[in-house]
């Protein structure tokens, strides 16, 4: 296919539009791999004229770009971007963001994530790891013995904004308070909804922001903060930084910002299509039982094979750049099309096939270079635990009517979002059985 | 023998463990790995990494 546009804006610029990639189409949603395949093929970098960002889908361009530190995740670099506020309007979502790992310099960058690591700790991760095992300890016994149940409802609606919640403190009965202002921290930073819509989500975040400030001012006053997440966070210091030692209120806000986007909405996908990638592979379930120390190849695995993603990742190119081919300007979106590189054929053997043992080395499933996913071992803790209360429990099920009646949230910001998916527990025929 | 650990992942590089798998045998200081080697995880530079307190 040649480029649609019959006189392109830009010489040598290599253009698309939604006729070759529409990542809201239902068409796309359901059965997106032709499409991946498309952009691999034949635009591996392509300024998309309709979403006004370039496309990069290729797995070796993708990579490349993501480890290279003049396209930044900075939101503000957008030449789209609302201008900054004065400082005396600035409200707390501005302050942390602004601190956060998405906005500042690369330098800056390794200090925040050197002063957060203690925060990542096995110690404390420990705790975490026992909060989150109530949790789907919790979800699975309100299935019960059910012949039959919606994975999305009673699993991936509930773990991982909670999950997060229980990481950083939250009470259970805020828990859903804690859900609400997550997505509304997501949505403030989409770049594909609407500028209103961007800042009534924003607005709607401060509450979340003004309960974690009295949190972070509680643990303070504290003689010692205390050996949790969050007063890892209050009390990490960087010995060799006599300047700026310690993480300030808002750097400790960009952190949980930070989680949040990382974590918890993406999160919620992680369940539906972990199951849905298992059972509607019944030999490789059958293998993962079998072995279970595949568990953690088998998460990354099925991530990759279902790349429940719509939209590509952001980001914004600090200057001009020259790459692959086409001249990327500054303050330019790109869209880095993890999702499709994820299925590249130079990359990945018969990419559409689910291998559990598959070898995954240099994959970009929790993206790559300086912003690689801060809640990777959130999200792997969760997946591990839910699949093996999963396999547990029910480990005959399989997918109600063959396909487990599958639906997707056509509208989702972000995700090729189930929202149903129905599996059989097959309890009954276990026990009659036995 | 130190361990390292990348700020960035978490990953952890164990100077009396190498990586074999990649052409780094046991016993290879951190600081022998060549300039250019990056984080097997993220991709990071060496610059990403920290000696790990245990």
């Amino acid at each position: 296919m040649t480029a649609t546009s019959p006189a392109p804006a830009t010489a040598g610029r290599v253009e698309i539009d939604a006729r070759v990639f529409n990542p809201y189409s239902k068409d796309f949603i359901r059965n997106p791999d032709p499409v991946w395949q498309t952009l691999m093929r034949d635009y591996p970098v392509a300024w998309h004229k309709d979403l006004q960002m370039w496309i990069v889908s290729s797995h070796e361009l993708c990579d490349r770009l993501l480890k290279d530190n003049r396209f930044t995740p900075n939101f503000r670099a957008w030449e789209f971007a609302p201008p900054p506020k004065a400082e005396a309007d600035k409200n707390d979502f501005d302050r942390a963001f602004e601190k956060g790992f998405f906005a500042v310099s690369p330098a800056e960058h390794l200090r925040l994530r050197k002063l957060t690591m203690p925060a990542f700790s096995r110690p404390v991760m420990g705790k975490i790891d026992e909060k989150i095992r109530d949790l789907v300890t919790e979800c699975f016994d309100a299935i019960g013995e059910a012949a039959e149940f919606d994975v999305y409802s009673a699993l991936a609606v509930k773990i991982p904004a909670r999950s997060i919640a229980r990481m950083v403190g939250v009470p259970i009965d805020m828990e859903d308070f804690f859900h609400e202002f997550a997505v509304d921290v997501i949505k403030s930073t989409r770049i594909n909804l609407p500028a209103k819509e961007r800042e009534a989500s924003m607005q709607a975040t401060l509450p979340g922001f003004k309960y974690f400030r009295d949190r972070i001012a509680e643990r303070r006053a504290r003689p010692h903060p205390g050996d949790d997440f969050l007063g890892s966070l209050v009390g990490a210091v960087d010995a060799s930084n006599e300047g700026d030692a310690r993480l300030d209120d808002y750097e400790i806000l960009s952190v949980i910002f930070a989680l949040i986007t990382a974590g918890s909405d993406t999160a919620t996908d992680l369940h539906t299509y972990l199951l849905y990638a298992l059972l509607s592979n019944p030999d490789q379930f059958a293998l993962l039982k079998r072995k279970p120390e595949l568990m953690e190849n088998a998460i990354v695995e099925c991530l990759r094979w279902g790349s429940f993603g719509k939209m590509p990742f952001f980001r914004f190119a600090s200057e001009d750049i020259e790459f692959a081919g086409q001249t990327i300007r500054k303050g330019q979106a790109i869209g880095v099309n993890v999702q499709a590189a994820w299925h590249d054929p130079a990359k990945w053997d018969d990419p559409t096939r689910l291998d559990i043992a598959r070898r995954l080395d240099g994959n970009i499933v929790f993206g790559a270079g300086a912003h690689f996913c801060i809640g990777t071992y959130l999200v792997r803790v969760q997946g591990r635990l839910m699949l093996t209360e999963f396999m547990r429990r029910f480990p005959d099920a399989d997918l109600a009517n063959g396909t487990g009646d599958l639906d997707y949230e056509w509208t989702h910001h972000n995700a090729r979002r189930i929202n149903r998916l129905k599996v059989r527990t097959n309890l009954k025929a276990r026990r009659r059985a036995a | 023998m130190k361990k390292w650990i990348c700020v960035i992942c978490g990953h952890i590089y164990d100077e009396a463990v190498g990586m074999p798998e990649s052409g780094i045998p046991a016993g290879t200081r951190f600081d022998s790995l060549p300039a250019d080697w990056t984080c097997p995880e993220c991709g990071s530079p060496k610059s990403a990494f920290e000696p790990m307190a245990e």
